[in-house]
């Protein structure tokens, strides 16, 4: 069953963005917001602002998490003794909730926890609830139809109207410092850049030359943050047996740690197994995990850079922006780089994409927001 | 030998430069290398190959921009057949020229260029 949208036919305003002065509050019609969205497995990033500017009035990441609070909690535990938590209060409170991911390999796993959660990142958006929202969304790249369809079921009555964008692009979008688009030198990384964008679920890989990047232009790969994750609670559990240690602690453990490139031995970590502290040798573990990603991606980011044409490739050589999670490993973009100069590819150039590396989708997403014509967006019946 | 080239033009604008390249130094020479020992004039079969590509990628250039212009007229009806062939592909897939002033174009017509192969994707 496919949810009831409406795309609106064309009408003289249809071919423009959204303004301000499109909407003028009264006591009927509700204000507009608009939202820029990265929906991601293990973490989510919410923008907001409002149609005809540029202001951003909401900016938060959300860990993808949602903590339905058990029966027979005592009154004052829980704050508010709220029913259901959202984010790093679900996480704090994880012995009392039982803790549900709404997103596996950056597709809607669970709808009901699903829609629980954009409820939460409509409110996070938009405290006063009133405003007609109207969101762009990250999909991974070459999402399929069922998985755009499960968002737009799990949005339905959330968000007034919807646009589902794959996130390389948005990234790209993000990246892009629009001050100095027109200044020369300045390499615009929508005309011609390579995006590698490592989340928890999937990482993707999406070739942007000054068009819209075709399904041949995006590769996503199910092997990502998480993936690494367990092989490094693998790898643990084989050197230390019974360690008890969880995959969420793991995960901290890799946040910390995690590299790529030869071995770093030895690499000591402390923590806590049984109330006593230990130091455990962790380097091969997350050595091997992170590695086994990079073997992964290197073979999809040269199939990429073989799809540009002869006169692209060399600048696009020097544009290869690695940005997500996955930017955190130390040392991906010289390992990275190092393997395409050692292969005989000229000059390549790889770097992160900084700071905002948890943003860049989302900002993509509300830039795209308030660019939209009103004839682009999907109207959500719910 | 035309039919060699032509298929090269087709490869490099569709992107595949690698595959384009390996029939340029395989089939393409091969092919050459013949039709220049088979001419008693060197010079003259070099001026002759040489006319007979510049053609042949006039024809190429000239079929993609028909097309280009063809496809989306056809698109607008039901879908007739399956299959894609280098004008379906060449159709589906957008402007590719290095640089085209892509500082011009708003995010919103790439938005247009989404949901345009949105539509062509869907059944």
């Amino acid at each position: 069953m496919t949810t009831a949208i409406l795309e609106k036919p064309a009408s003289p305003s249809a071919t423009l963005p959204l303004a301000a002065s499109t909407v003028r509050p009264s006591s009927t019609k509700p204000a507009a917001l608009l939202v820029g969205l990265d929906l991601g497995t293990n973490k989510s990033c919410v923008l907001a602002g409002n149609p005809g500017t540029t202001d951003i009035t909401v900016s938060k990441v959300v860990p993808s998490v949602v903590g339905y609070v058990k029966d027979g909690i005592v009154d004052g535990i829980i704050t508010g003794n709220a029913k259901i938590l959202f984010g790093e209060e679900a996480l704090r409170q994880m012995l009392h909730v039982e803790l549900a991911t709404p997103l596996a390999e950056g597709i809607i796993a669970h709808p009901e926890s699903a829609r629980d959660f954009l409820q939460h990142i409509r409110l996070l958006a938009d405290p006063t609830g009133r405003a007609e929202i109207r969101a762009v969304v990250g999909v991974p790249a070459n999402a399929g139809e069922a998985a755009r369809e499960a968002i737009r079921r799990a949005a339905s009555g959330i968000f007034s109207h919807i646009l589902l964008i794959p996130e390389p692009f948005l990234a790209a979008l993000g990246y892009r410092d629009d001050a100095r688009v027109k200044q020369s030198g300045y390499v615009d990384p929508v005309v011609n850049s390579l995006f590698i964008d490592i989340g928890g679920g999937t990482s993707d890989l999406c070739l942007v030359q000054g068009y819209f990047p075709t399904r041949d232009d995006q590769i996503s790969i199910a092997f990502a943050g998480d993936a690494i994750d367990e092989l490094i609670f693998d790898g643990l559990n084989r050197t230390y047996p019974n360690n008890g240690l969880s995959v969420i602690t793991v995960r901290e453990i890799k946040e910390a740690h995690a590299y790529v490139g030869p071995s770093r031995k030895p690499l000591e970590v402390k923590v806590v197994i049984g109330g006593k502290s230990r130091t455990l040798e962790l380097g091969d573990a997350i050595g091997n995990a992170c590695n086994a990603l990079l073997d992964k991606i290197y073979p999809a980011l040269t199939s990429l850079i073989a799809r540009a044409s002869s006169d692209s490739v060399v600048t696009l050589l020097q544009n290869i922006i690695v940005t997500g999670g996955g930017s955190q490993i130390r040392g991906i973009d010289t390992v990275l780089q190092k393997r395409l100069a050692d292969d005989g590819y000229e000059s390549p150039k790889v770097r992160l994409a900084g700071q905002d590396f948890q943003r860049y989708v989302a900002i993509g997403a509300l830039k795209a927001a308030r660019a939209a014509r009103e004839n682009q967006w999907q109207v959500l019946l719910g | 030998m035309g039919r060699i080239y032509r298929r090269i033009c087709f490869l490099r604008f569709e992107g595949f430069s690698a595959e384009a390249s390996r029939m340029e130094f395989t089939d393409l020479k091969e092919a050459v290398d013949a039709a220049k020992a088979s001419s008693p004039d060197r010079d003259e079969a070099e001026a002759l190959l040489r006319r007979l590509l510049d053609e042949e990628g006039e024809r190429v250039s000239e079929a993609i921009a028909f097309a280009e212009v063809l496809i989306p007229m056809l698109g607008e009806r039901p879908a007739a057949s399956q299959g894609r062939g280098p004008i379906q592909a060449a159709a589906a897939r957008p402007h590719r020229h290095a640089g085209a002033e892509p500082a011009s174009r708003g995010i919103a017509d790439f938005i247009d260029d989404m949901l345009a192969q949105d539509r062509r994707a869907a059944p």
